[in-house]
């Protein structure tokens, strides 16, 4: 796995989130709330894959991202 | 066998039966003697008699023991005692004897019922002649509803229309395209959708509109699908913060509804081709159509450049224009809104709707992420392009935007003023992420290193 040094700087998701909800986040939260990050990339990636397979390009376009991306986003929507 | 007959004959009857059986005495005692003491009847010989009846070995291999027939019930008994002693073969056989006994008082009552069963033989032989009637019925009202099904539940359709992908966009497939993956948490939150589908519209126009305003700079590799150069971003940025704004906008909403766009390109794709000697006069007459929607709703530079990019390629001067139309209607919404949003266009620094600079996830990050979930997802092909890149990271920072704001949200609502690990958690149990079968825990050790399920341990009450 991506079991790095650091997988992700927990300060930035920590500020991030305070940024956008104009509150304070608890210690650990951060952890979850990226853990919630790493699914949505793995949705995100996948639903852009299949998409990608599906108009048979060889890569991830970045129009296939944009196109899959509200579909996720909706998915995760709380 | 043949001896046991004779005995069945005797006075003894009962145990004469049973003594053959041997350590099945128990069975003797509770089964034979209510048979055996009415029927010295023919009948109960003849089901003594038959092999069948008296089935099963086991009444053989006792033998050894019980060749000495217990003539007496005290000597039934004490045998039943020193079988209790010994567990174990009391057990082995019990269970024999009791599986025995119900067959055998089945097979008895069947043998007794033999000539009344011969009838019922003949009865199959006369049905077959409908049977096979009603198999036809059958068949064809299998056949019917198989038809049917596919034309109610949408999913073959919506499977084939994944195979022909052409509008993978629209939003009422989307629902059974839920249904027909596997997911059922798709399945469930697709069908909430229309539930909460005007406050969400409403969130999601507003996060548009900002987003559009973040995108500006993105919207170039939208425009280079469309055959667009890139003259119009570099002019815009270059030239005025506010015009590049608007053209951003107009092309972002453009990009999400590119796809009709060009949906609509492929159906009339052959109009042109149907009238090839007007090709030339369709052409000035499409470009003057682009000229006149166009000026009339923006009269500005980079809806100038925007017509010349039609005029160059005529498929899109047959479509463009009335794809470019609608989607340029919001696109003016989206900057009478944005004018709220101005802050937030700078790329580097955005800034939340609650005025705080917002930093961004490190590209490396991001990357990493994808690659490695784009890698479990297709073999070996886990390349990602710059372009790529930027719109997943402009993915993620939409998912953080909106993943705050529940969160924010959730705390509020319990009365909290900072974001708590509970609240995370009923985000995800929201989305379905856990449930009865998954926990947190479980999430966390299948994508988190250890240290930070640690760290997430000591944080969480269990």
């Amino acid at each position: 796995m991506a079991a790095a040094q650091k997988l992700y700087p927990r300060g930035t998701v920590k500020r991030i989130v305070k940024a956008h909800s104009n509150r304070s986040v608890s210690k650990n939260a951060d952890i979850l709330i990226f853990l919630d990050y790493m699914l949505f990339m793995q949705e995100l990636m996948r639903e852009a894959s299949i998409q990608s397979r599906k108009s048979g390009e060889k890569n991830i376009s970045a129009n296939t991202v944009r196109k899959v991306t509200e579909k996720t986003l909706r998915k995760f929507q709380g | 066998m043949s001896t046991s007959t004779p005995n069945a004959r005797g006075r003894r009857s009962p145990f004469g039966t049973a003594t053959p059986s041997g350590e099945t005495t128990l069975t003797g005692l509770q089964r034979l003697p209510i048979h055996t003491r009415y029927p010295l009847t023919p009948s109960r010989l003849v089901t003594a008699t038959t092999p069948g009846t008296q089935r099963s070995a086991s009444r053989y291999t006792p033998r050894p023991r019980g060749v000495g027939a217990p003539a007496t019930p005290h000597v039934i008994r004490a045998r039943q005692q020193r079988a209790a002693n010994t567990p174990g073969r009391d057990r082995r056989r019990s269970g024999r004897v009791q599986r025995e006994t119900t067959f055998d008082i089945l097979r008895n009552l069947g043998k007794a019922l033999a000539p009344v069963s011969q009838p019922i033989r003949s009865s199959p032989q006369e049905k077959p002649e409908p049977i096979e009637e009603p198999i036809d019925e059958f068949e064809q009202l299998d056949n019917e509803p198989e038809i049917e099904r596919p034309r109610l539940s949408l999913p073959i359709q919506e499977s084939e229309e994944e195979g022909d992908e052409v509008s993978p966009e629209m939003n009422p497939p989307r629902m059974s395209l839920a249904f027909a993956e596997e997911d059922m948490d798709m399945t469930y939150r697709s069908v909430e959708y229309p539930r909460d589908a005007s406050v969400r519209d409403r969130d999601r126009l507003s996060m548009m509109s900002r987003a559009t305003g973040r995108i500006s700079g993105d919207f170039d590799e939208t425009r280079l699908e469309s055959d667009d150069a890139d003259e119009t971003g570099i002019v815009g940025e270059d030239d005025e913060a506010e015009d590049t704004m608007m053209s951003g906008g107009d092309f972002d909403r453009g990009g999400e509804t590119e796809d009709l766009g060009r949906f609509h390109f492929d159906l009339n794709f052959p109009s042109p081709a149907a009238a090839p000697l007007e090709y030339p006069a369709d052409e000035d007459m499409n470009d003057m159509e682009g000229f006149e929607l166009s000026t009339a709703e923006q009269p500005q530079a980079p809806s100038d450049d925007d017509d010349d990019d039609v005029g160059g390629d005529f498929g899109f001067g047959l479509e463009f224009p009335p794809a470019a139309s609608p989607s340029e209607s919001p696109g003016i919404v989206g900057g009478g809104l944005r004018d709220e949003a101005i802050p937030a266009q700078r790329k580097q620094k955005k800034i939340s709707r609650h005025g705080i600079p917002v930093p961004n996830l490190p590209a490396g990050v991001v990357k990493k992420l994808a690659t490695r979930f784009a890698r479990s997802g297709a073999g070996s092909r886990a390349k990602i392009n710059k372009a790529t890149l930027a719109a997943i990271e402009q993915a993620s920072s939409w998912y953080f935007e909106q993943a705050s704001q529940d969160l924010a949200a959730y705390s509020k609502h319990a009365g909290r003023k900072t974001i708590d690990e509970s609240d995370v958690t009923t985000l995800l149990r929201r989305q379905r992420h856990i449930n009865k079968t998954t926990t947190v825990f479980s999430l966390a050790q299948k994508h988190l290193p250890k240290e930070l399920q640690q760290d997430m341990r000591l944080s969480m009450p269990p």
